[in-house]
């Protein structure tokens, strides 16, 4: 990517993950697009650049929220990570494939954020029941959308 | 690979432990210093992305609000334009209004059919010999019908229909040259032919030769005009013309009592009833007998006797006493 495109890129994903939050969100469910999006490039990019960018996504989440601050940049990391270990042994290009991973890894996420909670909060942190089973399905379903776009217009 | 791999090992457990230390230190000065950092950095991308998003939520109101301001900006225009028209037409008719109500005093001789009409054409080369109104067959006009005018509430003998097309017609005014109506002296009984000049006075012929006529004499139609009713006037003596020894008779120089040149509408007294009410669509004058003028003392004491058509005047000519026809009016020179 050429770096105004990457930045615009990088903004526009935080622009839209907060958009959608404040006006688009029913019932505490909404994609988590810096996510998703982190996993996506993990499986696509270097690691290392997608755990510092996830990292600053993650705290920029961390900032709209009143608790547990350094919890989204932690998980966001980890979650780059993970893909990034993961596409050494899966293909992640495909859209099937990394739906799966974004999938599991949003209720990973669901799971890591309340045990953050009961030790850095002092009491289990739960999303709720509607964001807790949506919320990692709407994620796949970006992550699997973004991949088939991406792939139609042949980008690396 | 190796290499990269390890790096990526290094900063994730270098950021994990970032992430943990602000986790970890919620309340303490250098986590809320920075998070108040982050949160400085972050806000603009929220409170102007809720500015933007207003402004875009906005935009179909606006642009909606904008389309009916420039109809209803359109509209009031078009009213604007209307009501402009509309006083003006308010005016125009007002005026209209304020002469055909003292036009309606004006009276028609029995026999006649009343038709009010518009001066509608004029030829600039014929000033003083014809006018186009806007009344024509389909109304009833019909050829050699009389035309007046009005002077306040007093009827003034125009000209008579010399063309008539379906819709228009052409009256031939007394000033054309071509008009010569058999005329009297309100001071007395004497009785001539006005003619017209091709310009704004008339002359007057075969005035008795003894007779003394005085400036300022009112002249009226004759009632043996063939074209005009009688007692309607035409105008007043404006000058004596001097006596030729050569001739048996006098001429007077008589001013019309309407100029033509302000003519707006006339009144045609047609010979023949409507074909048709619905033709009647302007308001025309009750069909009541004109009443005569008043005239001087001379004339109330001895009334004219109603004669025909034709007047025996002297011609001067050495055959005598000749009968001409005296209004020229049906036959043009």
């Amino acid at each position: 990517m050429k770096p105004l495109r990457s930045t615009g890129f990088f903004v526009g994903a935080m622009f839209l993950q907060w958009w959608w939050n404040t006006h688009l969100s029913y019932w505490g469910a909404a994609p988590q697009f810096l996510l998703t999006l982190t996993v996506f490039l993990a499986a696509r990019r270097s690691a290392v650049s997608t755990m510092l960018v996830g990292f600053v996504w993650g705290l920029y989440s961390d900032v709209l929220r009143a608790d547990l601050f350094g919890a989204d940049a932690l998980l966001y990391v980890l979650a780059a990570y993970t893909a990034g270990a993961v596409r050494k042994q899966i293909d992640l290009r495909a859209a099937g494939p990394l739906a799966a991973v974004v999938l599991i890894l949003s209720w990973a996420y669901v799971v890591l954020i309340g045990i953050l909670g009961l030790i850095f909060g002092n009491s289990f942190f739960w999303v709720g029941g509607v964001a807790a089973f949506f919320t990692p399905v709407l994620n796949a379903v970006v992550a699997g959308a973004a991949a088939l776009v991406w792939g139609l217009r042949g980008e690396d | 690979m190796q290499r990269e791999t390890r790096i990526a090992h290094y900063v994730v457990g270098t950021l994990t432990a970032l992430s943990l230390v602000l986790l970890s230190l919620p309340l303490s000065s250098p986590v809320r210093s920075f998070k108040a950092c982050a949160s400085y950095l972050f806000d603009p991308l929220a409170y102007e992305g809720e500015r933007g998003y207003r402004k875009i939520a906005e935009t179909p109101s606006r642009v909606g609000e904008l389309l009916s301001a420039d109809i209803r900006n359109r509209r009031l225009q078009e009213e604007l334009r209307g009501t402009v028209w509309l006083k003006a037409t308010v005016e125009t008719l007002s005026l209209e209004n304020e002469r055909l109500r003292r036009a309606l005093g004006l009276k028609a001789p029995a026999g006649r059919y009343p038709l009010w009409a518009h001066v509608m054409e004029r030829d600039p080369l014929h000033w003083y010999r014809s006018v186009s109104v806007d009344a024509g067959a389909d109304r009833g006009v019909s050829l050699n019908d009389s035309v007046l005018g009005r002077k306040g509430d007093v009827p003034v003998a125009l000209g008579r229909v010399v063309d008539v097309r379906p819709y228009t017609s052409t009256v031939l005014l007394l000033t054309d040259e071509r008009s010569a109506a058999a005329a009297y002296l309100s001071s007395g009984t004497l009785e001539g032919l006005a003619q017209g000049e091709d310009g704004p006075h008339l002359r007057m012929n075969y005035l008795n030769s003894e007779a003394r006529l005085v400036l300022g004499d009112t002249v009226y139609t004759s009632p043996t005009s063939a074209t005009f009713p009688p007692d309607i006037l035409i105008g007043r003596i404006a000058k004596v013309y001097p006596r030729d020894p050569f001739l048996t008779f006098q001429s007077v120089e008589v001013d019309p009592a309407l100029d033509a040149t302000s003519l707006q509408e006339v009144l045609i007294l047609r010979a023949h009833p409507p074909r048709d009410a619905a033709s009647e669509s302007r308001p025309s004058l009750p069909e009541v007998p004109v009443e005569p003028p008043v005239v001087s003392s001379a004339a109330a004491v001895s009334p004219r006797p109603r004669r025909r058509r034709s007047v025996v005047v002297s011609t001067g000519t050495p055959a005598g006493l000749e009968a001409i026809p005296v209004d020229s009016q049906d036959a043009p020179r």
